[in-house]
């Protein structure tokens, strides 16, 4: 079964890691590399990928003529997606296992972070009766 | 340039969109149309569904690192549906891919003209903060 587990914040979170000291980001980025890794060992590594800033991110939707009408404002409350990691398991229950360790990798201070890990399941197709 | 492309459109605890079954047979031939051609220019880069905001789960690491899950959203929370990653040479082009996401047909044929964001993946960290 392949989950993908999605790190969200809102805007204010991004400007929070912003101000974090670089060793506090290195030994960040040092712990999600080692779980990388050990996901590749347990052959359960399926993608993983950051994304930029939510200052650069656009809303796209088709206008009249099935043109891009392109946006850059959002709601205050809207989260934003990180980065997210697509794993293949055997169970719900080790998505859920493989989230909490991403949830604690550290911050500042080599504070846990505990930050919440979205887990949604990966569909292989369409249901079957709509299509 | 890779892009993600995401349908940001379910809301909490929502399911299967309660539309007649042609129109979401129309909906999602139209989708699996999209890809296609983004496969045949070179385009895509992967195409992925997620199953239904009502089986979303929330996982914070407890104090001993064990999982704790919570089902629970706010209502005003947007549910990736799914998303596309395109490989393209300008900004430009990945919106007008999501534009032609967005004009996907719903009930009875109109055009959903749904908001799609648009977001750049990046190959890796920013290399200041290795």
């Amino acid at each position: 079964m392949k989950y993908i587990l999605l790190m969200n914040a809102p805007r204010s979170g991004f400007e929070t890691y912003r101000a974090w000291p670089p060793e506090a980001v290195q030994a960040h980025f040092a712990a999600l590399k080692s779980i990388n890794q050990g996901l590749c060992e347990s052959n359960e590594f399926v993608a993983t990928s950051g994304l930029a800033w939510p200052e650069q991110a656009k809303v796209v939707r088709a206008g009249k003529d099935g043109e891009p009408v392109t946006d850059g404002v959002f709601p205050e409350s809207k989260e934003f997606l990180a980065g997210y990691w697509i794993v293949d398991v055997e169970s719900p229950e080790r998505a859920g296992q493989i989230a909490a360790r991403i949830s604690a990798a550290p911050g500042p201070g080599g504070v846990v972070l505990n930050m919440p890990i979205e887990v949604r399941q990966v569909m292989s197709g369409p249901p079957e009766e709509f299509s | 340039m890779k892009y993600i492309l995401m349908m940001n459109t379910m809301r909490a605890g929502e399911s299967v969109p309660k539309w007649p079954t042609k129109d979401l047979q129309a909906h999602i031939a139209f989708m699996l149309n999209l890809n296609k051609s983004l496969r045949e220019s070179g385009e895509l880069v992967s195409a992925e569904g997620l199953a239904f905001p009502d089986q979303a789960r929330l996982v914070r690491a407890g104090k001993d690192g064990a999982p704790i899950t919570d089902g629970v959203f706010p209502e005003s929370k947007e549910f990736l549906a799914g998303f596309w990653i395109v490989q393209v040479d300008t900004p430009e082009r990945a919106y007008t891919i999501a534009a032609r996401a967005s004009a996907a047909p719903g009930p009875g044929g109109a055009p959903l003209n749904m908001p799609i964001e648009v977001r750049q993946v990046m190959s890796g960290p920013p290399p200041e903060m290795l």
